[in-house]
């Protein structure tokens, strides 16, 4: 503070030079941006993996492929299957539980409850850690925000010996105290473009689920009443 | 179904390491490009540092300047001047002990040479006349072979005689020429000096004639605008009727800038309170006052001098 013209004011030794509680704030930040970008990347994958699986799932079924046999593939191949066929599998395996005899009504029934539980866990699974991508977009500039207020208001106590206050004094602890506003930014801006992209990403998905699962039961339908 | 659930965890892991990894990478290159920033964001206080540096150099360059190439030049040309006048007068003393030793060692040498070479002859001379002239022949050729020897070693010191006067002559000639340079040099150097006191003299009378200029004018501005004022001021008296004689009465006005009176006193009273008070009113009528468009001037007008006569 005494020397600022020769001052380093490089990234590291403001961060370093930063108080205890602003280096916390840091760290906090630097923890959240991380974690959000991981699963930025995560529900990237997921997703899209999710999407491609659905094309390519709803390609075979609507070609005609017999159902049994996509029964057989889909059950077999559990460990690489997507989110429409699970809810395929759940739902044509529970119609195929019941013996012919059975009331249509009371098979649609079971069979649509059984689609819904996948269709309600499938969807849990792609929408996980969007909540913490919301809230690391809607916090993060707030503790930004906070670092800054608490380093802007130490740099200014330290103006209180002084009788001579210059920019200078004032200006490395703003600088420092400035960063941590610049994390929370950093953090929140990419945190909020992917929360949305992926929120409207799994509303279209679970639109097709819906749809899918009213024409299987439909089929479904069909068949037993055949 | 129930199988169904552990197969998400497997199928999730080997992507949220590649994830683990992108998110890092987009910290690393962001970091990156903060510290970029940053260190570029430090140039300019650098710059403003080297400015300083380079007010500085400007006299560091110089003395530096001074102490690489005059060094070498200066003493180059002192020591140009100093042997020159040293060997004038040295060479006298050097010059002329060399000269003796110079004489003395080609004599000897010479004369070895030819002695041997004599001696050798004759040899064969003598050994021809051995049996007819005998010692006397002998005598005779080594009294003329001494004579030679003389007449050379005469020969040989007026020849460095005439040498050293030669040399003399030449010396004195350089002595005198270098006389004359230096002559002409002195000469250029007054005729420049005085042709710079000229020029200085010539630009002095300019800059005092520019100057008396100036004064004039900023003298016949100032006398103008007082006549403006004067005849200002007696439009707007309203002179008081029959009084004998022609009385005067003086004013002391303080203008502000802009021509407004800041205040108007009497100096000397004319002995008629009617005339002074109908110039004070008159005064204090005339405002604003005309004052000259440069206000550099302004202090000429700051405190008035106002006298007026009854009579023109």
């Amino acid at each position: 503070m005494n020397t600022p013209v020769t001052q380093d004011l490089s990234l590291f030794y403001l961060i370093s030079s930063a108080s205890v509680f602003v280096q916390l704030v840091m760290l906090i930040l630097l923890l959240a941006s991380l974690f959000s970008w991981w699963y930025i990347f995560r529900k990237l994958f997921v997703i899209r993996n999710a999407i491609k699986q659905s094309d390519d799932f709803e390609d075979i079924f609507w070609r005609g492929a017999d159902m049994n046999a996509l029964y057989q593939r889909a059950t077999s191949s559990r460990y690489t299957s997507g989110s429409m066929e699970r809810i395929f599998v759940a739902g044509f395996g529970e119609f195929s539980k019941h013996p012919p005899g059975t009331d249509v009504d009371m098979v649609m029934d079971s069979t649509r409850r059984a689609m819904q539980a996948t269709y309600q866990r499938e969807m849990d699974r792609l929408e996980t850690h969007l909540s913490f991508l919301a809230t690391v977009g809607s916090v993060s500039p707030y503790i930004g925000l906070l670092g800054t207020v608490w380093g802007i208001m130490n740099s200014f106590r330290s103006l209180s010996n002084i009788s001579q206050a210059t920019i200078a004094h004032v200006a490395p602890g703003i600088a420092e105290a400035l960063i941590a506003t610049a994390m929370g930014l950093f953090a929140a801006i990419p945190a909020v473009i992917a929360y949305n992209r992926y929120v409207s990403d799994t509303e279209k998905l679970a639109t097709r689920f819906e749809s899918f699962m009213e024409e299987l039961s439909n089929v479904l339908q069909r068949r037993a009443s055949d | 179904m129930i199988a169904g659930q552990p197969d998400k965890a497997p199928s999730e892991e080997p992507r949220s390491a590649l994830a683990g990894i992108l998110a890092l990478l987009v910290h690393i290159v962001f970091i990156a490009l903060l510290v970029f920033g940053f260190n570029w964001k430090d140039r300019p206080p650098e710059g403003m540092i080297v400015e300083l540096w380079q007010d500085l150099s400007q006299p560091v360059q110089p003395p530096v300047v001074k102490t690489t190439p005059p060094p070498p030049a200066q003493p180059k040309q002192q020591p140009k001047p100093a042997p020159e006048p040293k060997s004038e007068p040295k060479p006298e003393p050097t010059k002329a002990k060399p000269a003796p030793i110079n004489v003395a060692p080609p004599p000897p040498k010479k004369p070895d040479i030819e002695l041997k070479d004599k001696t050798e002859k004759p040899k064969p001379v003598q050994e021809a006349p051995k049996p007819d002239p005998e010692e006397q022949k002998k005598k005779e050729q080594e009294k003329a072979e001494a004579e030679r020897l003389k007449r050379e070693q005469e020969a040989q010191k007026q020849r460095e005689l005439e040498a050293q006067k030669k040399r003399e002559l030449e010396e004195q000639k350089k002595r005198e020429q270098e006389e004359q340079k230096k002559r002409e040099q002195e000469e250029q150097r007054k005729r420049e000096l005085e042709a710079q006191q000229k020029r200085e003299q010539e630009e002095k009378a300019r800059l005092e004639a520019q100057q008396a200029a100036a004064r004039a004018q900023i003298a016949s501005e100032i006398g103008k605008y007082k006549a403006m004022i004067l005849a200002k001021i007696k439009s707007r008296i309203v002179m008081p009727p029959d009084l004998p004689g022609n009385p005067v009465t003086e004013f002391n006005v303080t203008l502000l800038p802009g021509g407004d009176i800041l205040d108007v006193r009497l100096r000397k009273s004319s002995g008629y309170p009617a005339f002074d008070s109908a110039v004070e009113r008159a005064i204090l009528l005339s405002k604003p006052l005309p004052l000259p468009p440069d206000p550099a001037l302004f202090n000429e007008f700051r405190n008035l001098h106002v006298t007026v006569h009854y009579l023109e």
